[in-house]
């Protein structure tokens, strides 16, 4: 007999466990919602990427997107719990004179937005935060940020949902084969366990989205492959109880470089020399986890020694107690890109029933929550919450 | 070149100066080639033949079983070889030909046209409750206190696990004059009657069973078989032991239990190959649970997949002292004959199956029994380094998958300091309620041990 079922989220990643828990809330308990990853549970990117919650403020849109995706983030913390949620804030943090230009830049888009951040002077800075070095030239402390663990925060997530809905059927190590469709539109997905009846398919597989996309037959996706490429971030973490710091720290050259298009071919081929501004979050443990680069160079996941050194470096200069730390493992993530800098949130529109949730870059863990309600929103036909318009996949259809 | 040297030059850089390293060393070392040894132990003889500190003097009187003989002589021949040792040296990252180390707080590189691989292995640990209480510890931990540093741990201990290391563990609390209160073996008498070919047929090990028989006679110490240690209890730490009955799996026969007053229990389940470095460098491993979990794989000259790479000893499957100093030989043999053109004796060859032959059929009959998994209660600790019941654990194996890595992510077990080296084997027995089973194969990333951030750093080239 073949199940069937409501909807069908593929990639079990933190967004397809996200747009889970937003599902189970919108549908009500007698939907029938399947989640399905060939691997773990955010056994991923989400296991292998940072967990800075962060408001952006550099435009409406994504200001209020990560600013509503951390509310929804406290609320998950309050209300279902069971992960390691710190809202440090972030210490934005300069050490050249073109670092130190950003500061005000940085403070004033918050204060467009009516939010506030501070400029620290030295005393402030050594008050807030002794472990870092007494030669920073410049700081800017926002404390709406914060440090989750992704992995947990998944499980989390489809512990919200199962509390909504208890029927969430979670399917580990559980890949989707094929699709099936009449016409333009979905019918049923087939799994390593046998087929699924459903006309409703989220396809959230981060980096690999545009594999799973093909299943749905490339020729009816106007575009000749989803544009969406791995960006590698090499990453580093400590023993328990060694962290230098207890707030977050953001090079402030980060601003620079992490969001918006790339100038660089993002297929990988095109010999990207990759960039890096540190990152440093403390984790609940006592450890300190440490990034963050960026490289497109495809799927490849072995360590690049020299960007990893580079960034432990800066680590060491702003938090010179780091070199003495532990560490204890060190490895490759590999974030979801799309070419033009913006996730994918809402239909495919050349299928009926296919919808998209992923391509968020280095602000997957921040925007979580908010694409998983946002597209649960779509999908049920409720009024959105924020304006999604520039995050619609259609953009990329000709 | 001189031994405290950033960059070291050797023709061999050998990890490990247990029985297997101290071996090959001796033996490269009387052909001519130049051998740099790196050991994270304070003086050579690795695990089982270790020595005090320099300097100190254990007024106790361990005795030594007659095995140890030809470990005082590969200490003998070893001190005596053109040599250079470096101790207290962590090995955190390889690639052919070469092997980075911390030592002391400096960051050293080896560079060497050969690798010999002979780490040893590590305890296995079963969580049972009160494992993590002061006064319980690893049947390893004790040798170092006991042999490696004169410590006497208490005043009654238990010994329970299983498998032959057991009994060294008794002796050398014996000679340190603690009450052992009770030996505890989890296999059945018939069960280790698998073993006695491997015992019958070897004069050295018959004369070594008969040996430690005798130890145990004359302290009254009895060894019970199918007994294991079921949960510690204390005030801060250890006081009392349960004891019981386990079935032919290893099952806990609850129903079974007395209580034991002891102040120290070493558990020794027995030892799980070390293979992070040569993971990293990228040989062939295959999983062996009689063995002991993932074991590289060797050729009958102790070549790994990778060229330039050789092991010996545990990290090819757990086998004891005499295979390792076998393996060491061998391997030596085989180093020379690539960098000299000479071939490998069938003497060493020979010796290095039958010793691997002898312990194999040993190892059988103490291979891991899946049923000790059951010795852990919801709520009892199975990763130490990161808080996880195992409850937690079998929680997150049921929302985030069943395996080793979907339990890491759903739980974080195995993703501390140790890096699973000590919860893994039982993480994997609770999920799959099989400890036979394959595991995953660990990841290894750089460090392969944990170092300093300004090791990695200052690492040269």
């Amino acid at each position: 007999m073949t199940e069937t079922a409501d909807i069908v989220v593929i990639g079990g990643g933190i967004v397809g466990c996200a747009v889970t828990w937003h599902l189970a809330q919108l549908l009500g308990p007698s939907a029938r919602i399947v989640v399905c990853d060939r691997g773990p549970i955010a056994g991923a990117t989400s296991a292998s990427c940072m967990g800075h919650l962060m408001v952006t403020p550099d435009n409406a849109q994504e200001y209020a997107f990560t600013k509503k995706s951390l509310a929804l983030w406290a609320e998950l913390h309050e209300k279902v719990g069971g992960f390691d949620y710190n809202p440090t804030g972030a210490l934005y943090l300069a050490d050249t004179d073109e670092d130190l230009a950003l500061i005000p830049v940085l403070r004033q888009q918050f204060a467009d937005h009516g939010d506030r951040a501070d400029v620290l002077d030295r005393h402030q800075l050594a008050q807030l935060e002794p472990g870092l070095a007494d030669d920073i030239p410049g700081a800017l402390f926002y404390p709406g940020d914060g440090v989750v663990l992704p992995m947990l925060a998944a499980g989390a997530m489809l512990r919200a949902a199962r509390l909504c809905n208890a029927s969430v059927a979670v399917r580990p190590m559980c890949a989707v084969t094929g699709v099936v469709r009449d016409g333009s539109r979905v019918v049923a997905v087939d799994t390593e366990r046998g087929r699924i009846s459903t006309n409703r398919v989220v396809n959230s597989c981060g980096v690999w989205a545009p594999d799973l996309a093909e299943l749905f037959g490339a020729e009816l996706c106007g575009a000749a492959r989803l544009p969406i490429h791995p960006r590698a971030g090499n990453l580093a973490i400590t023993g328990h109880h060694v962290s230098p710091i207890r707030t977050q720290l953001l090079e402030i050259s980060y601003l620079r470089f992490a969001h918006g298009a790339a100038k660089i071919d993002p297929t990988g081929n095109g010999g990207d020399p990759g960039g890096h501004a540190v990152n440093m979050q403390p984790q609940t443990n006592g450890g300190c986890l440490i990034g963050s680069t960026r490289q497109f160079r495809g799927f490849d996941k072995t360590l690049n020694r020299e960007l990893l050194h580079r960034s432990l470096l800066r680590a060491r200069r702003y938090a010179p107690g780091i070199a003495a730390a532990p560490i204890v493992r060190t490895w490759v993530g590999l974030r979801p890109y799309s070419t033009d800098g913006h996730p994918l949130i809402g239909p495919w529109p050349t299928i009926d029933g296919l919808w998209i949730a992923a391509g968020h870059e280095g602000l997957g863990i921040s925007l979580a929550p908010i694409t998983g309600r946002l597209l649960a929103q779509q999908i049920v036909g409720e009024t959105l919450d924020v304006d999604v318009t520039p995050y619609l996949p259609g953009r990329f259809v000709a | 070149m001189s031994v405290d040297d950033t960059i070291l030059d050797a023709d061999v850089g050998i990890v490990g100066a247990g029985p297997g390293g101290m071996a090959a060393a001796n033996v490269l070392a009387q052909a001519g080639l130049s051998v740099v040894v790196l050991d994270e132990g304070m003086r050579a003889g690795g695990q089982i033949y270790r020595q005090l500190p320099e300097g100190l003097v254990n007024h106790g009187k361990i005795a030594e079983p007659p095995s140890h003989d030809g470990g005082h002589a590969l200490l003998e021949r070893f001190a005596a070889a053109k040599v250079t040792l470096v101790s207290h040296a962590t090995v955190w990252d390889a690639a052919p030909g070469k092997l980075w180390f911390e030592h002391g707080e400096r960051s050293r590189l080896l560079r060497c046209r050969h690798i010999v691989l002979a780490p040893g292995g590590y305890d296995r640990c079963v969580p049972f409750p009160g494992w993590t209480l002061p006064g319980v510890v690893t049947a390893g931990a004790l040798q170092v206190m006991v042999r490696g540093f004169g410590v006497v741990p208490g005043r009654r201990a238990l010994v329970a696990g299983s498998g032959p290391l057991l009994l060294p563990t008794v002796t050398a609390l014996l000679g340190a004059g603690v009450e052992v209160v009770a030996a505890l073996e989890a296999s059945s008498r018939w069960r280790a009657l698998r073993a006695a070919p491997a015992v019958l047929g070897n004069a050295l090990k018959r004369r070594e069973a008969m040996w430690y028989a005798r130890q145990l006679w004359k302290a009254g110490v009895k060894l019970r078989w199918g007994w294991t240690v079921f949960a510690c209890e204390g005030d801060g730490r250890v006081q009392r032991a349960i004891i019981g009955k386990v079935d032919a799996d290893g099952r806990p026969r609850r129903g079974t239990e007395l209580k034991l007053d002891v102040d120290v229990v070493g558990a020794g389940f027995g030892l799980v190959p070390s293979v992070e470095l040569a993971l990293r460098l990228g040989c062939t491993s295959r999983f062996d649970a009689a063995r002991g979990g993932h074991c590289v794989v060797v050729d009958e000259q102790q070549r790994t997949s990778v060229p330039g790479v050789f092991a010996a000893g545990e990290i090819c499957g757990i086998g004891g002292a005499e295979v390792a100093a076998a393996e060491g030989q061998l391997v030596a043999e085989a180093v020379i004959a690539l960098a000299k053109g000479s071939t490998v004796s069938a003497e060493a060859q020979r010796r290095a199956q039958k010793e691997r032959k002898a312990a194999d059929t040993m190892l059988r009959a103490f291979a891991p029994l899946p049923g000790l998994a059951e010795l852990a209660r919801p709520d009892t600790i199975v990763c130490r380094c990161e808080d996880v019941t195992r409850l937690g654990a079998q929680q997150a194996a049921q929302l985030h998958g069943d395996s080793l890595r979907a339990i890491k992510v759903g739980c974080r077990a195995g993703m501390g300091p140790c890096q699973a080296r000590i919860c893994g084997p039982s993480l994997q027995a609770m999920a799959t309620g099989d400890g036979r089973r394959a595991m995953d194969l660990p990841v290894v990333q750089v460090p392969v041990k944990p170092v300093r951030t300004e090791t990695m750093l200052d690492a040269p080239t």
